[in-house]
């Protein structure tokens, strides 16, 4: 089974494992394993096979005396049996007790029969479709369970695992390979219990009548086996490299159409549909490979079954021949006669094909195995972030955060903050400035705990951030993101993201805070106005001002806004930090941005560069530092200005 | 979900069938390849014919004893012909003969008995989950064959070749079709959905075909066979075949009632699962927001009642066909006693043996499967027509294309010239109004002014992103109107607001436009944009994977990526939208001063509303609301008093205080 620690990604798992690391013992075990999850529907599988055996318990008998009477009574002549004449309501005088039927009375037998037939057929359909209609639901359920708990999974992995990760795998994994679950009760019990019963019954059957013949059925097992062993591995890494390349080009349709705009700008169409086309033709190609081997699987079994069955037949006709005793009497059979040779031939041909679908099914689950591997390759992958057992609530922020000398790298040769120390209070806005790259983004992701920092820690009102459950620590956080992710929902759901019970009086204001109501105010539908994907019918300055609208209307102690203004105009950004002053009054609000002109009110400025804090304090004491990095930044913004107010082009 | 998609949602038999021809037009490549299969299909029937001989043979012959001539009922002239050769010879040898030659047709043909077990087809389903996405790949990669055995083998193979052939050949052609969509196509759909059609809905193309193409053929060649059989054994009894006739319309009216009720069902379960990947795909795309913003549960609740509706649809589709059969199958059972009765009646009256019931009756079977193929086509390409209309609806979604009378629009000498153009979006908002401006070459054109004001709208017209609906578009006093798009785009380089970087290299991200381009032209261009220093120190530097939409690097460094990624492709035109948003001062002043040493030789066009990034632009326009209000060089439009420009800069300014 997969070993996945947080540091391995979806990317890397599965592909290139040419290796199959599956056998029979393990598959066992994943297929066990998958028995949990239908935990929650047992009562339902409970009433799926009372339901089925009721309607076995009354049909069958029926069945059978019906085929029983067609055969030897309205075909051949025979009287009818007491429980016959009544099933079908007929004279037991007549037509039990006579010896033989005549033609008008078999006739008769033969009418009723089916008319009786017919009702109890119309009687069993609808609920035998009903029956199949609840085993759909319940499979259905358990599937949604499984979708479900890889969700969660997705969810709780960590941003490393997902920048590695193709989202076209993820989304295969959800689909087809989580429907492999929906298989469990075929192949777990009905192929094992329903299929080996039968051929086991045939097997006692045929022994009875000549123990050679039964030999000859029991022989199949070890040529099937063998084959089954020889076919198995190799169908699992077909079927492994199958699924691997349909998952491949599924990311390669979402990788492209999420970045069409830039394919499109630079003529990269053909490029593109080639590429689409060579793993297009990859995936039919690898399910050729898988299917045809299949195929190939299928035929060799039926080769060897028949030629045991045909074998058998001719042996059983010079039985017949030589009207042989039989081992056993049974079932009314003495001798080997024309009658038991039918009989024989149904019986031995039901046990040999009862294996053959064994097999068969066997040939099937290995790529349900391999399905399901991969949804459990997913499920095993650890959650980086997760609560401590002892992690308390935060309820408010009193005081302020304090950084302890944080370290962080994203990969052990890229380090991304050393040795990071400062305080916040609450009350203060804190402005991180540094060159692109510096570690700005990093240092308040620690904060929301998108990742953890290898050395040091990050303390609110003195508790390190690690004893706290992350979800309340994030429920404390509101953060307007650079990159102003939006969704295909409604300009009110956007804003709503994070708070799905506000009212839209809050929903009004926190726009107006940002900015955004006056814009939102002159679309068409206004607040009701349906984003494209991704929000891409806004320009970026509007996008911004929703996403600070989103973070605002989480009313949280703790604001972080990274270039929140970068595209605005000066006049928009001016009133957009006037109002986030004013709401922020109370909270700590965290300014991470190049445009220095914003940051002139913050209390405190921290510069970053390569990586450590370079420079803090307040922008007088900066800015009248001798060749300090802030001031050379500030010089660097402001020159022109003078000189445009001189006149004098640079 | 876009509006746009739901679209001739619900469609009429007339619409089903104007589908299913157009899908049939689409075969048209395929047609050599269809006969061959049609020839495979109706020689792989043929062994059902031999099924139940070889046993009756061996019991009159071999165990009866009957002699070979003698026996109650004429064989089939197939069957004589093997027949004919054991004349005179001794039971024995008969068996033996028998059982051989039952051996070589298991092994060439499959086909042995009537039994379950003796009877066989090739193919290779593969288990698949109750909903519409899974049970398609089965669809996608069929391969059957009515035979087994070495035939059987072939005819698979053939078989699941043609079909890969087929849906390879429409979802190439329907991605080639989404590509070629203009760009404002895309601010609407949603990306799940595609990747849904693609995948999921192209098999249906195949689907049909088969249904139509080989199903009535080959059933009726088979019906044809099995009377011709029939009356050769067993003599004339037409109450046979008219009752498997009369079962041909039932099964044919029972069904087409509910053709209507299918397709909006299988529809349905087709769209819910369509949204299903979409809310999928959006949430693990944006997967950054919604672990900042603690959205984990409104997430996943989106998905569970999207995933659950599409199972739902789904059932409901599989519940109909549930109906459908049985409003079908009782009807032709009860149709069918009857001919159940005729034949016990034959056995009771002498004519033909209780063994032959059997065999009569599963000749009557065989023709009655045949036919019900035949009555049930209707229905049965429905849901193929459901998915072939969402095919199709993408596929003719204007396209951009070139007219038939484009030219090729040569390299760029002067100027680009925009003529009062006027331009608005699909839903109305106007966004550029009676618009005239000129870029040179050899200059810098700044584009100023408040959000939204329709910079970028201005600037997609020049590797017409967008058409105008009123006014031209001139390269060097040239209208482009039906110019090339070839020749307009690979003249021009956009770097976009929001960079796009694939799962790729980093090399490979900037060679994009240029993939012939070498590695010091890679890395020169990557040093003027200022990339050059921060991949060095990357562990593999160039070559370094970038992940999914380049996650591991921060927006700055994406943006000059970008930058680097525009430079590469030396083309004539190099528009830039908001180029420097993320970039602290230093890295954007030496952006400025690469861009005005790029501009020596090109038309460079910036938008922007950083005044540090647009004052040494040769010409700046000022553009509000979708007018262009004043224009000149930045000196020219600070000198005028009260000027738009001249406030709006201040205003900049003044919020440094």
């Amino acid at each position: 089974m997969s070993q996945a620690g947080p540091d391995l990604s979806l990317g890397q798992l599965g592909t290139g494992n040419r290796d199959d690391r599956l056998h029979f013992r393990l598959i066992l075990r994943l297929l066990v394993r998958c028995l949990h999850l239908l935990r929650p529907v047992r009562g339902h599988l409970a009433l799926l096979f009372l339901g089925f055996t009721a309607l076995a318990l009354v049909f069958v008998p029926v069945g059978i005396l019906l085929m029983d009477t067609f055969w030897t009574r309205v075909l051949q002549g025979g009287a009818l049996t007491a429980p016959q004449a009544g099933l079908l309501w007929l004279d037991p005088a007549v037509f039990v007790e006579a010896g033989t039927l005549g033609p008008d009375q078999r006739r008769e037998v033969l009418l009723r029969t089916i008319v009786v037939g017919l009702g109890f057929g119309l009687a069993a359909a609808p609920c035998a479709f009903a029956l199949y209609y609840y085993r759909v639901w319940i499979l259905q359920k358990v599937n949604q369970v499984l979708r479900m708990r890889m969700m969660e999974r997705l969810q709780s992995l960590s941003l490393r695992f997902h920048a590695d990760s193709k989202i076209g795998d993820a989304i295969y994994r959800m689909y087809q390979d989580s429907a492999m679950v929906t298989q469990l009760i075929d192949v777990l019990v009905i192929a094992p219990m329903g299929m080996l019963g039968r051929f086991l019954f045939c097997v006692v059957v045929v022994a009875f009548f000549d123990p050679w013949l039964a030999l000859i059925l029991a022989a199949l097992w070890p040529p099937l086996l063998l084959s089954g062993y020889w076919f198995s591995r190799r169908l699992r890494v077909r079927f492994r490299t199958a699924r691997e390349a349909n998952s491949a080009l599924t990311s390669r349709i979402q990788e492209t159409l999420q970045g069409i705009k830039v394919i499109k700008a630079y003529g990269a169409e053909s490029i593109e549909q080639a590429r689409f086309e060579a793993d297009s033709r990859a995936a039919f190609d690898a399910a050729f490979a898988a299917r045809g081997l299949l195929a190939v699987f299928v035929v060799l079994l039926f080769w060897v079954v028949v030629s045991a069955i045909v074998a058998s037949t001719g042996l059983a006709a010079l039985k017949t021949l030589r009207n042989d005793p039989v081992l056993v009497a049974a079932l009314g059979f003495s001798f080997w006669t024309l009658g038991l040779f039918n009989y024989f031939k149904t019986r031995f041909g039901d046990g040999a094909g009862q294996l053959r679908q064994f097999f068969r099914t066997w040939g099937r689950t290995q790529d349900i195995a391999i399905g399901l591997d991969r949804v459990f390759e997913l499920l095993d992958l650890e959650a980086e972030i997760v609560d401590a057992p002892d992690a308390i609530p935060l309820e408010e922020v009193h005081r302020g955060i304090r950084y302890r000398s944080v370290c962080f790298r994203y990969q052990p040769d890229r380090p991304a903050l050393e040795s990071v120390s400062f305080e916040a209070q609450v009350g203060t806005i804190s402005a991180i400035v540094g060159p692109t790259g510096s570690g700005k983004s990093t240092l308040m992701a620690l904060l929301l705990r998108l990742f953890d920092p290898q050395q040091g820690a990050i303390e609110i009102d003195g508790v390190d951030i690690r004893k706290v459950q992350v979800a309340s620590l994030r429920a404390s956080v509101a953060v307007a993101l650079q990159e102003n992710l939006l969704f295909g929902t409604t300009v009110r759901e956007n804003i709503r993201y994070a708070v799905a019970d506000a009212s839209d009086e809050q929903v009004r204001e926190a726009a107006w805070i940002a900015g955004a109501d006056e814009f939102i105010g002159q679309l068409p539908e206004g607040y009701d106005t349906l984003l494209g994907e991704r929000g891409t019918k806004l320009s970026t300055g509007q996008r911004q001002r929703l996403s600070i609208a989103r973070a605002v209307l989480k009313d949280t102690p703790i604001l972080i806004l990274d270039e929140p203004t970068a595209s605005l105009d000066a006049a928009t950004e001016l009133r957009v930090m006037d109002n986030l002053a004013e709401w922020g009054k109370d909270r700590m609000i965290f300014l991470i941005t190049h445009r220095l002109s914003t940051i002139r009110r913050a209390s405190q400025i921290l510069v970053l560069k390569d990586g450590t804090i370079a420079e803090s304090g307040p922008h007088r004491e900066l800015v009248a530092r001798k060749n300090g990095i802030y001031r050379s930044l500030v010089e660097t913004e402001e020159a022109p200005i003078g000189a445009t107010a001189a006149g004098v082009v640079q | 979900m876009s509006r746009r998609l739901q679209e001739a949602e619900e469609f009429g038999s007339l619409e089903s069938i104007r589908l299913l021809a157009r899908a049939l037009r689409y075969v048209a490549p395929f047609k050599g390849r269809f006969a061959l299969k049609l020839g495979l299909l109706c020689l792989s029937l043929l062994p059902l014919l031999v099924l139940p001989w070889p046993v009756k043979i061996i019991i009159d012959h071999f165990i009866l004893g009957v002699p070979i001539g003698e026996q109650p009922l004429a064989y089939p002239a197939v069957v004589r012909v093997f027949t004919d050769l054991l004349v005179g010879r001794t039971p024995l040898e008969i068996l033996l003969w028998t059982v051989t030659v039952q051996m070589l047709l298991v092994f060439l043909v499959g086909a042995v008995g009537t039994g379950g077990a003796e009877r066989d087809q090739a193919e290779a389903y593969l288990a698949s989950g109750h909903d519409q996405a899974t049970q398609t790949e089965n669809e996608a990669n069929a391969g059957f064959s009515m035979a087994s055995g070495l035939l059987g083998l072939f005819d698979f193979r053939f078989t699941i070749r043609l079909t890969q052939a087929l849906n390879h050949h429409y979802r190439s052609s329907l991605f080639d079709r989404i590509q070629s969509l203009p760009m404002t196509a895309f601010d609407d759909e949603r990306i799940g959905d595609a990747i849904f059609r693609v995948m999921y809905d192209t098999p249906a193309i195949t689907s049909g075909v088969y249904r139509i193409l080989l199903t009535p053929l080959a059933s009726t060649a088979f019906s044809i066979l099995i009377i011709l059989v029939l009356s050769s054994v067993f003599g004339n009894h037409p109450i046979i075949v008219w009752t498997a006739v009369a079962i041909l319309g039932i099964a044919f009216a029972a069904t087409v009632p509910f053709s209507g009720a299918l397709r909006r069902r299988a529809g349905r379960s087709r769209r819910a699962g369509a949204t299903t990947t979409s809310t999928l795909e959006e949430g693990l795309s944006n997967i950054l927001a919604v672990q900042s913003l603690g959205g984990e549960g409104r997430e996943k609740e989106r998905f569970d009642a999207d995933s659950w509706a599409s199972f739902s649809r789904h059932r409901s589709q599989v519940a109909l066909g549930m109906i459908i059969t049985l409003c079908a199958v009782v009807p032709a059972v009860i149709v069918g006693s009857r001919v159940f009765y005729y034949v016990a009646d034959l056995v009771i009256e002498g004519t033909i043996s209780p063994g032959d019931f059997g065999l009569l009756f599963s000749y009557f079977m065989m023709l009655t499967f045949a036919c019900v193929e035949i009555g049930a086509l209707w229905i049965r390409v429905q849901e193929a027509a459901v998915g072939l209309q969402r095919v199709f609806f993408l596929m003719d979604l204007p396209a951009e294309r070139d007219p038939d009378d484009s030219f090729a629009v040569g390299p760029l000498a002067e100027a680009v010239e925009i003529e009062d153009v006027s331009f608005s979006y699909p839903d109305g908002t106007p966004a550029l109004r009676g618009v005239s401006m000129e870029a040179r070459v050899g200059q810098i054109t700044a584009l100023v002014g408040p959000a939204g004001a329709g910079k970028t709208t201005l600037a997609y017209l020049i590797p017409r992103f967008i058409r105008p609906a009123l006014g031209r578009v001139r390269f060097d006093d040239v209208d482009v109107e039906k110019a090339s798009l070839e020749s307009i785009r690979s003249q021009v380089s956009f770097v976009f607001q929001e960079t796009v970087l694939f799962d790729a290299t980093i090399e490979e991200n900037i060679k994009l436009g240029n993939p012939e381009a070498s590695e010091t032209e890679v890395r020169r261009a990557a040093q003027v944009a200022g990339a050059d220093e921060f991949i060095r120190q990357l562990p593999e530097g160039y070559r370094t994977q970038l992940g999914r939409s380049g996650g591991k690097l921060s927006v700055g460094q994406k943006q000059r990526l970008s930058i680097a990624r525009a430079l590469v492709r030396r083309s004539r035109i190099v528009i830039l939208d908001e180029p420097t948003s993320a970039l602290d001062p230093e890295t954007e002043q030496r952006l400025v001063s690469a861009l005005r040493e790029a501009s020596r030789s090109r038309l460079v066009m910036v938008i922007a509303h950083r005044l540090s990034t647009v004052r040494s632009a040769d010409q700046i326009l000022f553009i509000e609301a979708g007018r262009i209000l004043e224009r000149g060089s930045h000196p020219e439009l600070m000198a005028k008093p009260d000027g738009a420009y001249r406030r709006f800069v201040e205003l900049q300014t003044r919020g440094a205080a």
